[in-house]
């Protein structure tokens, strides 16, 4: 994969540690101009974005507090700008149907390095 | 319950290949086997784990019906699965601190591949808890199971999920209610008489 040198900002937002740190490392490797912040929480990344809006962000969907689904139905709505990859266990149909109408990727965990670079592709589309 | 044995093969193919994702190595299913049991009469050893003590991530779906799913490995062999989702390169003391967490992930994406393989043949949609992860023997957790006298029976998938590279074992189980096994088997008929 080719390294985009273009410094961007990509935030993922995952209530699991183990999760968080794996596509932090394979986003690490494939693009290591990016900057990257966590969040762990829902409402933790809505903060975050607040406070300076990343060019990318990933999102997992079942989290305690809010749902990965309502935090990016809320991203989309003030934040249009950000693309969303939503990273989930939850391979139904209808959650991969819901990804669609939020206008977000939807991508299957586990986190891999192929998993990862659909989502970095999707974020340079 | 040929049907169900079919549904849930779907899954538990889902499952593993999932899995082999996550830790990069073939899985290897075995032919399963759905056993019904009211899990006061069952008896341990029928099942096959023997008396060992074991990793257990529990999760419980909500849907058209309910369940507890789990999804258990020997004890000794959950390290070697962190090992084999995080990389060799950790140490052993980093990998026994990730080693809850990293299973409620493994636990996670395993038992949601089987879940939503069987919500997606029969046309139905779920809602999973957050998974947690302990280490117990068998008898305890089944002791923890019959103190929830809503879903006293015992649905085993006895399958065999074999990571080629370790020769680890996993074992999936879902505890529901009457009801919810009546719910399951109407939409297995449903679903039968639309093929």
């Amino acid at each position: 994969m080719t390294s985009d040198s273009t410094i961007k900002t990509l935030l993922i937002t995952d209530d699991s540690r183990v999760s968080r740190m794996m596509i932090r490392s394979f986003v690490r490797a494939a693009q290591p101009n990016w900057v990257i912040v966590e969040a762990e929480s829902g409402p933790a990344a809505l903060e975050n974005i607040a406070r300076g809006a990343p060019d990318f962000c990933t999102m997992d969907i079942n989290m305690p507090g809010m749902m990965g689904t309502e935090a990016v139905q809320l991203i989309r709505e003030q934040y249009p700008e950000i693309r969303v990859a939503i990273f989930s266990a939850n391979i139904q149909e209808s959650m991969q149907l819901k990804a669609v109408e939020l206008g977000a990727k939807f991508v299957p965990k586990p986190v891999t390095e192929k998993t990862v670079a659909q989502a970095i592709e999707f974020f340079l589309g | 319950m040929e049907a169900l044995t079919e549904i849930f093969n779907i899954g538990a193919g889902r499952a593993a290949s999932s899995l082999s994702s996550a830790v990069a190595s073939t899985v290897k299913l075995s032919v399963p086997r759905i056993e019904l049991y009211q899990i006061e009469d069952l008896d341990i050893d029928a099942l096959g784990l023997g008396h060992k003590r074991l990793g257990a991530v529990l999760q419980s779906y909500a849907g058209p019906f309910d369940a507890q799913a789990m999804l258990l490995f020997p004890e000794e062999n959950a390290l070697e699965i962190v090992r084999d989702m995080l990389g060799s390169t950790m140490s052993i003391e980093d990998l026994s601190e990730l080693e809850q967490e990293t299973m409620c992930e493994v636990g996670n994406i395993i038992l949601n591949a089987c879940l939503s393989a069987m919500a997606d043949v029969l046309g139905v949609t779920f809602e999973a808890t957050l998974p947690s992860y302990s280490v117990e023997s068998l008898e305890t957790l089944l002791r923890n199971s019959i103190e929830n006298p809503d879903q006293p029976l015992m649905l085993v998938l006895n399958i065999d999920m074999i990571i080629e590279k370790r020769n680890t074992q996993g074992f999936l189980a879902f505890l529901l209610s009457y009801p919810s096994l009546d719910m399951l088997m109407t939409h297995i008929d449903s679903f039968l008489g639309k093929i």
